[in-house]
């Protein structure tokens, strides 16, 4: 028997020819890609949502920046919106571009928004590798920002979200599967940050925390770099410290924080948390002669710690885990209602902050 | 060590990373699954071992040589007739559950026919090469994919958003008695060594005991990744909404400075190869023990007539078979498959012990 005969060897060249047919039987000049999503509350209507959808419009000439458009629709889902809008424009709309997910301020003060939050992850286009964010104040206007330095639509987000222009330890960047992971794990709770829109610019500095189903705190700058160090997702950022009269501000390069939690019988529980960062001097109202260097570590450690002591009793009091301890807690006993005595521990528990400082140097000066 | 056998057994392994073992192992972790498939691993490198060492006697002989001056023909065509019908059942879950993928996450507005007619077109023409074709085919496919599949594991391994935290809470179910359901969709990532049955023609002298040592440790890294790097990324509580665990996985991986962002297609287009060949290996046991139960020459016609029929099966499957029923089909496939292994090894284990003495 001849694996090879002359006849089926042509059956199988014509047969691939079948494979050559670009974007699923659909071209691209055929097809409308969506950069960004906005979901908001509609107002003045019996509707509960506005989506938008934000399409990059392809131009001819490479000189100007590409233009975008934005088309919005009220309906109670968002399967029904996208109906909609699909007969507003005159191409397929094609979601696999889609990078950013922007819920309204609003939406995310209501509960019972899952049905949207699942439609994201059932839709098979929609990468899971999506950034999601709360926009102020709505969805909408961010979605309309247009800075100047921006080449592609809504690129100055994905940037920005991806750190792969900026890097901030202010900036909490939240991709679409840890969302949903964290919408569903018991013992840790979703955290998205806010991006503002300004007139030619975004502000994302702040991080919006959530219980399960809504919103339930904001922090403000230097609680969000806080809890990026609580996190290990940042290493470099800016400490300013007051020791008497002089200020200074420490560049770290370097910050791990390790955690564990103690349960003692017949004692409060609490939770010891050790921060270590290392960095250098940056800026000095006043000279810092390098001998005393180790008082300003001390001073840098003792206000640190109150800090993040607060920045956690904080989060504790709303009765949210961003950082996952009811995780730890879980994934350290056997027993299976360990979540529930977890529910129990929880708003009981204390934080015995231990930070350490180490000051490496003061830059290239003394 | 003898490279050919690992081959075989190393490509179930990776095959199951995709299709279905993930999606059961991860439905059971809180019932049974973590001690399941600690209970999967000696069972299968076991199984391996004495397979091997019965098939060894018979050296550079398949399953149609060993029992060509066999005078029990009754029992022989009830031999070979299970046992291909199990492969070629095996071929055909995997052909179906991946045609399912692509059609899913690359390409929705392309009739699964067609996909299904591309891939039939070539598992038909590598089934029908001798075997020692198909061996250096899937070499081939190996050496070019595994590296990939490895960095995209490693890529995994290392991220950020994998959830130490949740993969342990799954381990402190550990105690959970065994489901048979977890142990038996684990004990299908080591079963590619029953391929000898026809491989063996390629495979000269003897297996030692350091390929079973090899396999053993493979087995253990391979089911904690197909088990619990889903776990990690998608949560201990929420892993289990995902219909393919590892292609969402995969999704969620971002290579920022590759060409392609998303993982998802880079991962779909290695599996595209390795899936084919995993098809072919196993339809390739089949088409071999069909032609041996036909008594005299194989005509051309009979061939023909068993790829017609192979045809005509994979299409009513496809046709019939959608996401949900396939899944369920698969788990009874999965129990019964591994009753019929354990007993098809251990007569033939009786049985080679008897023709030596």
């Amino acid at each position: 028997m001849k694996p090879f005969s002359s006849w089926k060897f042509l059956v199988v060249v014509l047969l691939t020819g079948l494979l050559l047919n670009g974007c699923g039987f659909k071209d691209i000049d055929k097809r409308f890609f969506v950069v960004s999503i906005g979901v908001d509350l509609a107002k003045n209507s019996p509707k509960k949502y506005l989506v938008s959808l934000k399409f990059a419009v392809p131009s001819s000439s490479k000189d100007k920046p590409t233009a975008f458009m934005i088309v919005s629709e009220k309906a109670d889902s968002m399967s029904e919106a996208v109906r909609i809008i699909k007969t507003k424009v005159d191409k397929e709309i094609d979601f696999s571009h889609a990078k950013v997910i922007v819920y309204g301020d609003e939406v995310v003060k209501e509960n019972g928004n899952s049905g949207i939050n699942y439609w994201f992850v059932r839709r098979r286009d929609i990468q899971s590798i999506a950034w999601v964010a709360i926009g102020k104040p709505s969805a909408l206007k961010v979605l309309k920002v247009q800075p100047k330095s921006e080449y592609i639509p809504s690129n100055a987000l994905f940037l920005a979200l991806g750190r792969d222009g900026s890097e901030s330890p202010y900036i909490i960047s939240e991709y679409l599967f840890d969302f949903k992971y964290r919408l569903i794990e018991r013992g840790f709770d979703p955290l998205l940050p806010i991006i503002k829109a300004k007139k030619d610019l975004f502000e994302i500095n702040t991080v919006g925390l959530f219980n399960k189903s809504k919103l339930k705190l904001t922090l403000n700058p230097e609680e969000t770099k806080i809890l990026n160090f609580l996190r290990n997702r940042e290493e470099k950022s800016a400490n300013k410290i007051t020791k008497g009269k002089t200020t200074i501000v420490i560049a770290t390069h370097k910050v791990k924080t390790k955690y564990k939690i103690y349960t003692p019988k017949g004692e409060p529980p609490y939770i010891k948390v050790n921060v270590s960062l290392e960095g250098s001097v940056e800026e000095a109202t006043r000279l810092v002669p390098n001998d005393k260097l180790s008082d300003y570590e001390r001073a840098t450690e003792k206000s640190l710690s109150k800090e993040i002591e607060n920045v956690l009793s904080k989060i504790q009091k709303a009765n949210v885990d961003p950082i996952g301890f009811g995780l730890r807690y879980r994934s350290r006993h056997f027993n299976n209602d360990d979540w529930e005595e977890w529910k129990r521990i929880y708003p009981l528990i204390k934080f015995k902050v231990k930070t350490k400082v180490q000051i490496e140097d003061t830059g290239i000066i003394e | 060590m003898n490279r050919y056998f690992l081959y075989l057994v190393l490509l179930n392994m990776i095959v199951n990373v995709i299709i279905f073992v993930p999606k059961i192992l991860i439905d059971y972790r809180y019932e049974g699954a973590v001690m399941g498939v600690i209970i999967a691993i000696p069972i299968g490198v076991a199984l391996n071992y004495v397979y091997c060492m019965a098939i060894n006697k018979f050296p550079s002989q398949g399953m149609p040589e060993i029992l060509a001056t066999s005078k029990h023909r009754l029992f022989k065509i009830i031999h070979f007739y299970s046992i291909q019908l199990i492969w070629f059942a095996a071929g055909l879950i995997t052909l179906v559950g991946f045609i399912d993928i692509l059609a899913r996450f690359v390409n929705p507005e392309m009739p699964k026919l067609a996909l299904l007619v591309i891939y039939l077109a070539a598992i038909f023409l590598i089934i029908q090469m001798p075997t020692q074709r198909v061996m250096y085919f899937l070499e081939i496919v190996l050496f070019l994919n595994i590296p990939l599949i490895g960095f995209i594991i490693f890529q995994a391994l290392t991220n950020k958003f994998l959830s130490w935290d949740s993969m342990l809470e799954v381990g402190t179910h550990i105690f959970a008695s065994p489901s048979l359901k977890s142990i038996a969709a684990a004990t299908y990532c080591f079963s590619g060594y029953a391929n000898l049955i026809i491989f063996n023609r390629v495979i000269k002298g003897k297996l030692k005991i350091w390929n079973f040592i090899t396999i053993l440790f493979l087995g253990i890294f391979n089911l904690f990744t197909t088990f619990f790097i889903p776990i990690g990324f998608h949560g201990s509580d929420g892993a289990q909404q995902y219909l393919y665990p590892w292609i969402s996985t995969a999704d969620s991986l971002r290579l920022t400075y590759s060409p392609i962002e998303r993982v998802i297609f880079l991962f779909l287009m290695f599996y595209m190869s390795i899936t084919l060949i995993s098809i072919s290996v196993h339809w390739h046991v089949s088409f071999e023990l069909i032609k041996a139960t036909f008594k005299g020459k194989f005509s051309k016609k009979k061939n023909w007539i068993v790829i017609a029929t192979y045809t005509v099966c994979s299409v009513a499957a496809v046709i019939y078979l959608n996401t949900v029923l396939l899944n369920k089909i698969t788990v009874y496939w999965l129990v019964f498959h591994l009753g019929f292994e354990i007993l098809v090894v251990a007569v033939f284990f009786i049985w080679a012990r008897r023709q030596t003495v």
